[in-house]
């Protein structure tokens, strides 16, 4: 071939080997969610599926699903090549793990790897992860709030078969199987998770038939290189220099009045950035530690919404990126610290990383958003029916430098609201009724931009069942920017027969609620952006018609005076100094 | 041929509005006329009246007359509807305005992202106090004086639009029928759609929101057919006006009027339609259909002579490769036909990333500027561009008499792909090349990803751009025959007049299929098609019915279904055990993986047809089957491992059914070109389509 058609032929069956990588891993990912066996996959859509070279290097992952669990496939591969010899591998051999700190996130959080075969030897893997419905641990459905150790989160697995040869290993399913609490349902689980993993396997062996693996090989290196090339184009792009920020986490729900910062310099130089956060606060005996593979996903996923981010996600965009993490951290434990509620921690981490990037990038400044607020349902031992869920609910989005935060999603890191279960098909599969889904009024920081507002669900079982909560940003809520107020915070409670109120810590289980007492979970506001005082009136006027604002705090907070449904332009300007001197007048004292 | 009763189909696209009539004669006549987006009525009936005209065609003699249409998708994306109430179970308020937003590929690290704003504005979402729960029990039944208060205060809000969806209506309707007929018989003249008349399917947003886009499309679309009827009546034509709906099938417009959002991909239905057409004119009915125009191709499928249906349908969805994300758009659980759209046509823009890679798209010249060669101020070079310095297109040949500038279309090329080292022709070949990767990743998502293997499928071609690529596409597949049809250009056209009048009915139905009776299952199928016959009656009464049965299933635990073919008539044992049978291959050709569980039964869902009167094309007359005489002459054309090489050129008008030649050739018709390849051999059949057969022993693509 020509040096010309060479370059022809590169340019299109890269594009052609590209797409169907891509197509191979959404469709995977696809496949794990439509098929399993848990509500908050199904209707969540938490799954992750990745392809990965031999060498370990990510080829594609999904994008559609889970953005969350991305670098953990990636952190697997080295724990699974380290334990079981590649030359030991077949075809049909299908490995599952979680081990937290050999790349996995927590107990929970099942991975499923396959190889795929090239010239009698495996030339790829791939990859699927989705929080499993139960695999024991202190409490059900992995949602082990006030765990202190890994231990205590559900049985650890290393890398194993479980398919050796295309046949299932029947005693690594048994042992599996033992060890939860809903046997069934994480079979069926597990069962989606190798349906995901054999149809990426079926296309990519397709398409190593078709091209042949030196070719496949060839153009996957040169994906790799664009995406790196495009990575550093972009950052180069960014002003060169060292960015600050941090986030304090509230509490670990186990040492009483402990907080947890964590602090990132973002240093961008020529090309290349250096994500340190070894000024991170030393790990929690608590369960909010994030393993060293979640917290790179948070990093990356903070990196990439400064960049272009129809750069194609593989390992070339960890190229030009350094994160430096601190053994012992709360961002990079030691073993076997306790790692399920890591996402309070990750969560931060990526907020301190825009917080730094900010700099960088002013327009695209956002304050703190509410967070992720996980609830988990199970009947006591001993109960007749024995079932159990997780759950969970947004909080709202901080506001931006120039629009006011969404309300009560999990966009960014975490998915958005269509991750959240509609009430229908929950309340055709446990015996609950679900008595209210709203936004939360007043609850978005106030700000020239508005935080977006938290929710609140009111939930009745119809059978006594035992609930864990693992909520974060409640005592300290989602602060503000530039003038912006912080949001209201989000609590969990319980209101018994007798119409009395008991409220919940933010993480805490073992909570007894009989059978048709209420469980209310609100979420937290997202922070304002700029000051309240310096919002459109007429914004104000909107939000008191779709109750997003009380008539009360337009005119406390807002400083707008509403007189029969419109602005009055002129008592809003005095009510507007008024507020400002008083309020200059607290920041004086 | 025999004789038939004369009639019209009318397709409205954006740019062009295409016409076909069946004459007495079952001969067939098109007519492309400009869309005219004020009122496209005003094109439509221009378009009408010119070919009745030309064909000397009686107007009271038309039977039929029936019309695609994208107004319910254009009301929706350009958000003309108007403002819609909507009541729902108290607590549920919120629903709408948090909805269930997602976002897909670049959009999820865009932290100044907005969400989309529901059609229900601020002030005008009413609660009532009732519940069902999800077991189908009473937990709280409305009472008559919250009834009426809330009548109260839905009319002192004078909506033009009401939507109506409670919790938990799909298992049991009376809660929401009871306070749909208090405010029906209080507002009579409000628009009103009712989520357990529209579609009732588990999945509260869901339903909610495919009824509001029911409540939200309704009044326009009534009105609009209301007047097309009034319009064509005043042209002489007496028969009721029929819509292609979603699904491929045909609603009289009354029924269309009373349930608009059936209509919301009239459109696009109509080209699958066609494309199925065109299969059982080759004896083929398992299809890939594909239509590519100026700025977007769609890919949909047809098997055993039906199309793919989904109910996963998103409006102004976004996903990969075409595919629409739950979260993203506004969900319609209707049935639509199965599509897969994405941003590739004559228009997209090519260009080098920062990467160094030559891309295609998303970005569009559209028909302003256009194409550079078009010579309209266009100076980015597009897909059309390239395949005019590949030579596939005539650079005299357009329609309007424009002369196409190949040397200015070579030189915007030669501009972008200077930097990757290469010329103008292999440029244009990357480009060409590009674009048909982003096209199989569509049809990808219609087959493959369906668990449909393409291999053995015909793949028809058509849009004005669809018979350049389609060859090519064939190859990418392994897919060893394509076709593109005479009426290319009016294709969707043809379409809308070979397609039966349907109705869909659907209920949840809940029970495991190990267990269920099949009397009750029997009846319950009955009663929804005793349903669909009554719709579909009216005075012209033919009395041929087919029925289509469909139960969507899955295993206890999961919560997606699939869908299972049903047969007609009683159920018995003997047919749940097959059925049962069926669900468990379907799950492993999905899945990949046989699972050892409970089957159950979600929902039950029937599609009835009645028979009516349809196209037929009539054979074309065989003269001399020699191709040289329909040789135009030659030029140099690029097919690849030969460069450019003198490729003949054929008219397709004089070409003869029974013609036969082997590639690289190019055959021209009236206002598409078809590409033919080395590896492929043409034939036309006895309709003039144009068939082209890979073969066996090529280059099976890349």
């Amino acid at each position: 071939m020509t040096e010309t058609a060479q370059v022809l032929d590169d340019l299109i069956t890269s594009e052609v080997v590209g797409n169907a990588l891509a197509v191979a891993v959404e469709e995977a990912s696809v496949v794990v969610v439509r098929s399993s066996h848990s509500t908050f996959i199904q209707e969540g859509a938490d799954a992750c599926a990745a392809i990965l070279d031999a060498s370990g290097q990510l080829v594609a992952q999904s994008m559609a699903t889970s953005l969350m669990h991305g670098s953990s496939l990636r952190s697997c591969l080295p724990s699974l090549l380290e334990d079981v010899d590649i030359d030991d591998m077949v075809p049909g051999d299908v490995f599952v793990m979680n081990d937290p700190f050999r790349g996995g996130i927590h107990a929970n959080d099942l991975v499923v790897l396959r190889p795929v075969f090239a010239n009698d030897r495996p030339a790829f893997f791939v990859g699927t992860l989705i929080h499993v419905a139960d695999l024991g641990g202190v409490a059900a459905a992995g949602l082990a709030a006030l765990a202190t150790d890994t231990f205590g989160e559900g049985m650890v697995v290393p890398p194993v078969r479980l398919y050796a040869g295309g046949a299932l290993v029947t005693d690594i399913a048994a042992m599996l199987r033992r060890n939860s609490r809903a046997p069934d349902q994480v079979m069926g689980d597990i069962s989606a998770l190798v349906s995901g993993v054999n149809v990426a396997a079926k296309r990519l062996d397709e398409l190593i038939e078709t091209h042949g693996a030196d070719r496949v090989d060839h153009l996957v290196e040169s994906q790799l290189a664009y995406a790196e090339t495009r990575m550093r184009e972009e950052l180069r792009s960014l002003p060169d220099g060292d960015y600050s920020g941090e986030f304090t986490i509230e509490s670990d729900g186990v040492e009483e009045g402990r907080t947890f910062t964590v602090r990132a310099t973002a240093t961008i130089d020529d090309g290349s950035i250096t994500v340190d956060l070894t000024a991170t606060d030393d790990q929690s005996r608590g369960a909010i530690n994030s393993s060293y593979s979640q917290t790179l996903s948070g990093v990356l996923y903070a990196v990439r919404c400064y960049i272009d981010p129809t750069i194609p996600m593989n390992d070339g965009c960890f190229r030009p990126l350094e994160v430096k993490l601190r053994h012992g951290s709360i961002v990079h434990p030691t073993s076997p610290a306790a790692c399920g509620g890591r996402v309070v921690t990750v969560f931060a981490a990526v907020e301190a990383i825009l917080a730094a990037l900010s700099a960088a990038r002013p327009e695209r400044s956002v304050a703190s958003s509410g967070t992720v607020h996980v609830f988990a349902m199970a009947t006591p031992a001993g109960a007749e029916n024995r079932w159990l869920t997780m759950l969970y609910e947004f909080g709202g989005i901080g506001a931006r430098a120039s629009s006011d935060g969404p309300d009560a999603t999990g966009a960014f890191f975490l998915g958005g609201r269509s991750t959240i279960p509609q009430i229908e098909p929950l309340e055709a599969q446990y015996p609950l009724v679900v008595h209210e889904v709203s936004v939360r009024t007043d609850s978005g920081g106030p700000g020239k931009y508005r935080g977006g507002l938290g929710s609140q669900m009111i939930l009745e079982p119809f059978e006594d069942v035992e609930v864990t909560v693992r909520g974060d940003r409640m005592i300290l809520p989602p602060p503000g920017v530039d003038g912006g107020l912080s949001g209201v915070g989000g609590f969990s409670a319980v209101e018994h027969h007798d119409g009395t109120i008991e409220m919940h810590k933010p993480k805490q289980s073992g909570i007894l609620v009989k059978a048709g007492e209420k469980l209310i979970f609100s979420t937290s506001g997202g922070g304002g952006h700029g000051s309240p005082l310096e919002r459109d009136p007429r914004a104000v006027l909107d939000d008191v018609a779709d109750n997003s604002v009380s008539p009360e705090a337009a005119n406390d907070v807002y400083g707008v005076v509403i007189t029969d449904g419109a602005v009055d332009t002129a008592a809003t300007e005095a009510r507007r100094a008024e507020l400002a001197v008083a309020r200059a007048a607290e920041v004086a004292r | 041929m025999t004789t038939s009763t004369p009639f019209l189909g009318v397709d409205v696209g954006g740019t062009f509005t295409d016409i076909v009539l069946s004459d007495a004669d079952g001969r067939v006549h098109t007519r492309k006329v400009l869309t005219t987006p004020a009122d496209p009525r005003d094109g439509s009936c221009r378009g009408i009246t010119e070919v009745l005209a030309e064909t000397g065609t009686d107007p009271t003699s038309i039977t039929r007359l029936v019309h695609g249409t994208t107004l319910a998708t254009n009301v929706i994306l350009e958000r003309k509807g108007p403002p819609v109430a909507f009541v729902t179970t108290a607590g549920f308020g919120s629903m709408l305005r948090l909805g269930r937003e997602a976002r897909v590929e670049g959009d999820r690290y865009d932290l100044l992202f907005r969400t989309a704003t529901p059609p229900v504005p601020p002030g005008l979402t009413f609660e009532i106090a009732e519940r069902i729960s999800g077991t189908g029990a009473v937990i709280e039944a409305p009472d008559d004086d919250q009834i009426a208060a809330l009548v109260a205060e839905v009319a002192a809000a004078d909506p033009v639009s009401l939507a109506v969806c409670l919790i938990n209506s799909h298992r049991d309707p009376t809660h929401e029928q009871r306070v749909a007929a208090a405010l029906r018989a209080a507002l009579p003249h409000v628009y009103m759609a009712v989520s357990s008349d529209v579609w009732p399917e588990a999945r509260e947003y869901d339903r909610a929101m495919t009824t509001v886009i029911s409540a939200y499309v309704g009044p326009i679309m009534a009105d609009y057919l209301r007047g097309l009827e009034a319009r064509i009546h005043e042209l002489g034509i007496s028969c009721p006006v029929e819509i292609m709906e979603s699904s491929g099938g045909v609603l009289r417009a009354e029924l269309a009027a009373q349930r608009p959002v059936y209509t919301v991909e009239s459109g696009g239905a109509a080209g699958v339609i066609a494309a199925g057409y065109v299969g059982s004119l080759l004896g083929e009915s398992e299809v890939i259909s594909f239509d590519m125009g100026g700025t977007t191709a769609k890919a949909g499928v047809v098997r055993d002579g039906k199309p793919d249906i989904t109910h996963d349908f998103h409006v102004g969805g976004k996903g990969s490769f075409g595919s629409t994300r739950s979260g993203t758009g506004f969900p319609v659980k209707t049935p639509v036909v199965d599509m897969a759209e994405v941003g590739a046509g004559g228009g997209s823009i090519a260009w080098v990333d920062t990467g160094g890679a030559l891309r295609v798209g998303p970005s569009s010249a559209g028909s302003t500027p256009g194409p550079v060669c078009y010579g309209r101020g266009g100076t980015e070079p597009t897909v059309t561009d390239a395949n005019l310095v590949l030579g596939y297109l005539d650079p005299g040949a357009l329609a309007d008499g424009l002369q196409l500038d190949t040397q200015a279309a070579r030189d915007a090329i030669e501009r972008v792909v200077a930097p990757l080292g290469l010329d103008a022709v292999d440029g244009a070949w990357a480009i060409h090349e590009l674009v048909t990767t982003n096209m199989a990743g569509a049809i990808h998502v219609v087959t493959v990803q369906r668990g449909i293997d393409p291999r053995s499928f015909t793949i028809v071609g058509f849009g004005g751009a669809g018979p350049l690529h389609v060859a090519r596409l064939a190859s990418t597949f392994r897919i060893t025959k394509a076709a593109v049809p005479w009426s290319a250009g009016v294709a969707s056209a043809v379409g809308l007049c070979t397609a039966d009048l349907t109705v869909h009915q659907m209920q949840a139905f809940a029970a495991d299929a190990a267990t269920a009776d099949p009397e009750e299952l029997s009846a319950a199928f009955e009663q929804l098609e005793e349903q669909g016959r009554r719709d579909l009656v009216d005075e012209r009464n033919a009395s041929d019915f087919t029925v289509n049965r469909t139960m969507g299933m899955r295993y206890r635990g999961q919560a997606y279904q699939l869908t299972v073919a049903a047969p007609s008539g009683p159920l018995g044992s003997e047919e749940l055990a097959s059925i049962g049978k069926a669900f468990r291959e379907q799950y492993v050709r999905t899945y990949g993986i046989d699972f050892d569980g409970e089957p159950q039964i979600v929902s039950l869902h029937s599609q009835v047809s009645r028979v009516v009167d349809k196209l037929s094309m009539p054979l074309a007359e065989v003269t001399d089957t020699d191709p040289a005489g329909a040789h135009l002459g030659n030029r140099p054309a690029y097919f690849p491992g030969s460069g450019m090489v003198d490729t003949p050129v054929y008219d397709w008008v004089r070409l003869s059914p029974g013609t036969a030649l082997s590639g690289p050739a190019l055959v021209q018709g009236p206002d598409t070109t078809v590409v033919v390849p080395a590896e492929h051999r043409l034939t036309i059949d006895g309709y003039r389509n144009v068939v082209l057969h890979l073969e066996a022993d090529a280059d099976q693509g890349r």
